[in-house]
């Protein structure tokens, strides 16, 4: 029915128009060519219903124009592998692509630490005994393959260590890398590739035993005053950022365990447990303690005392002792360190004395205003 | 008949005695864990007398032994869901038509979400500075020079017209210190000259979502060559060990 009215002045308008064109025909007179006209008036209806359609949804479904993103998820984030030499495994890698459509690449490359804050420097080329190969029927390393919008994407990674290999630790990065779009003609632009990355440990030992050689390089406060050689002064309410730092000059990587404890003058102690970060073979490590006081760093990733093990926070009032025992595991040295601190409340205290001196001195002025 | 009543106890057997089949509930108005290893169950158990870290469920994760070789997959004093994952808003940073002595920009955002990761970093290098397939080449900036003379490990200023270059400066979550504000760049260290790359984001605190903004600039003199100025930049986001 709506068809109908509608179409109704329409049909009109049309038969108006070929008239002007065609005098001499007349449409009523003529029933085969009425209908032609018809037939052209639904064909333009159903054109213009067609392309109303379109415009309505081009608006309505149609999403905002984005730009190429690239968004890639590795697990496992890290593999710690303790081998003999001549045996192989396999591990399975899960990457997931949730950025738009990609052509990626595996590779292996070994690293090395870059500081002792646990951050590492990948090295340009392939280095070490360890042979890495991809189980899967349909990937290779080093070939690229193709990842759709939110696929996901099983690696099957094999690991060998040929025989009569001398003990002794590999680390390598499984980098997962994009490639870049192709380049815009005539205008200058910088593509972006971006790699994703997860660590392998090896440790390899025919015996089963390793070789670690623990020692702590740096347990300390930072701030505060510091008198004489090493005794240090705090202010009651500070935070008191504490360092510490462990050095493995072994031929393996170990992993350390135990608890930083602070001793009070009343007897009164609190424990803190190291959390267990590998320190790599013949690198130091700064170790991190949990529960910490937390402060604000902001964005500046090395801001004084977001670089620490531990922050102590309270009010503190005399001398601390802070000790540490560090274990590494069973057949292994167990380490230890200490410090002291003082703490007095010299904001108060200062605050008080000024209270004092101004209270005297005006008290001492009205006294004398009054003898006069 | 005597069937239809076996089978009818049977049925109402099934229904009484079999359990309901119910998900293991892992959290509580007071707490809530969560596990790396999503699959089962994960996480640390402990109790006075001992402590157990488990993994069940999931391939190649926590601690198993074989005959000569163990392996431990993930961070064994983490138990997140989050995993380690690495985006970049926009691959195609283009300046469009560069003018001489009118500085383009571009921008795109880094994040990095390493809840199960520990800590993480990511760096950058540039496969080569920006050059035309005639190997015209636009320099990486060394910022406004003198005592504002940046390097590829120190952010300067570079606000002059006059100092031309290609370089970046950042601003967000996790980035160097050397970038003081939008005025502070440097170069990226560039790969064919065998230089290393550039730490752009760390965090050693665990964290959930972390996100920066790299802004690309590239200024011309009026004598450099007309061309298709191009590079790539890699960014590479790694977990720590």
């Amino acid at each position: 029915m709506k068809y109908q009215k509608l179409s109704s002045p329409r049909r009109r308008g049309s038969s108006l128009s070929i008239t002007s064109l065609n005098s001499d025909f007349s449409l009523d007179s003529r029933p085969c060519l009425r209908s032609q006209v018809h037939g052209n008036d639904k064909f333009i209806y159903n054109f213009f219903l067609l392309f109303f359609y379109l415009f309505i949804f081009l608006f309505v479904y149609s999403g905002n124009a984005s730009a190429q993103q690239v968004s890639l998820s590795l697990s496992p984030p890290l593999l710690e592998l303790f081998i003999k030499p001549g045996k192989a495994i396999m591990v399975a890698y899960k990457l997931d692509n949730l950025g738009d459509p990609t052509f990626l690449n595996l590779k292996i490359l070994p690293f090395e630490t870059k500081d002792n804050l646990g951050n590492i420097r990948i090295k340009p080329e392939f280095e070490g005994p360890v042979r890495f190969s991809l189980d899967n029927a349909d990937l290779t390393l080093d070939q690229p393959f193709f990842l759709k919008t939110n696929g996901s994407q099983q690696i099957l990674l094999r690991i060998r260590i040929p025989e009569n290999i001398t003990d002794g630790d590999y680390y390598y990065s499984l980098l997962a890398e994009t490639t870049p779009p192709t380049a815009s003609e005539g205008i200058g632009s910088a593509r972006a590739k971006a790699t994703i990355g997860s660590n392998i440990l090896v440790t390899i030992s025919n015996s089963g035993n390793i070789d670690i050689k623990p020692k702590i390089s740096l347990f300390s406060t930072r701030g505060g005053l510091t008198l004489g050689q090493n005794i240090k002064f705090f202010d009651s309410s500070d935070q008191i950022p504490v360092v510490l730092t462990v050095v493995n000059k072994g031929k393996n990587m170990m992993k350390p365990e135990g608890q930083i404890s602070l001793k009070g003058n009343f007897g009164e102690t609190i424990k803190y447990d190291i959390i267990s970060k590998n320190i790599l073979a013949e690198s130091e490590r700064l170790l991190e303690a949990t529960p910490s006081a937390s402060v604000e760093c902001g964005d500046r990733r090395d801001a004084k005392f977001c670089v620490s093990t531990l922050i102590l926070s309270g009010f503190f009032i005399g001398k601390y002792n802070l000790s540490t025992e560090i274990r590494f595991g069973e057949n292994s040295p167990t380490i230890f360190g200490s410090t002291i601190f003082y703490a007095f409340p010299f904001k108060i205290t200062g605050g008080i004395i000024l209270a004092i001196v101004i209270v005297v001195f005006i008290l001492s002025r009205h006294f004398r205003e009054d003898g006069n | 008949m005597s069937k239809f009543i076996i089978f009818i106890i049977f049925i109402i057997f099934i229904t009484i005695i079999i359990p309901e089949v119910s998900a293991i509930p892992m959290d509580s108005s007071r707490f809530k864990i969560e596990s790396a290893n999503v699959e089962i169950a994960g996480g640390n158990k402990s109790s006075t007398s001992y402590k157990l870290a488990d993994t069940v469920g999931q391939l190649a994760a926590g601690q198993y032994s074989s005959t000569g070789y163990v392996v431990k997959a993930g961070f064994q004093y983490l138990h997140s869901i989050i995993p380690f994952r690495f985006s970049i808003s926009d691959i195609n940073i283009a300046f469009g038509t560069l003018v001489p002595s009118t500085p383009s920009t571009a921008t795109t955002n880094l994040t990095v979400y390493f809840g199960g990761a520990g800590q993480y970093q990511v760096t950058a290098i540039e496969e080569g500075p920006l050059k035309t397939q005639s190997l015209n080449v636009i320099p990486d900036t060394s910022c406004d020079g003198g005592a504002n003379t940046c390097n590829e490990s120190l952010a300067k200023v570079w606000s002059s017209a006059s100092a031309y270059g290609f370089g970046y400066g950042m601003s967000g979550n996790d980035i160097p210190a050397d970038f003081i504000d939008s005025t502070y760049y440097r170069p990226f260290p560039d790969r064919t000259s065998a230089e290393s790359p550039a730490t752009v984001m760390t965090s050693i605190n665990v964290g959930k979502n972390r996100s920066s903004t790299v802004t690309f600039k590239a200024n011309i003199s009026s004598i450099q060559p007309a061309g298709s100025y191009q590079t790539v930049i890699n960014f590479v986001a790694t977990p720590s060990y």
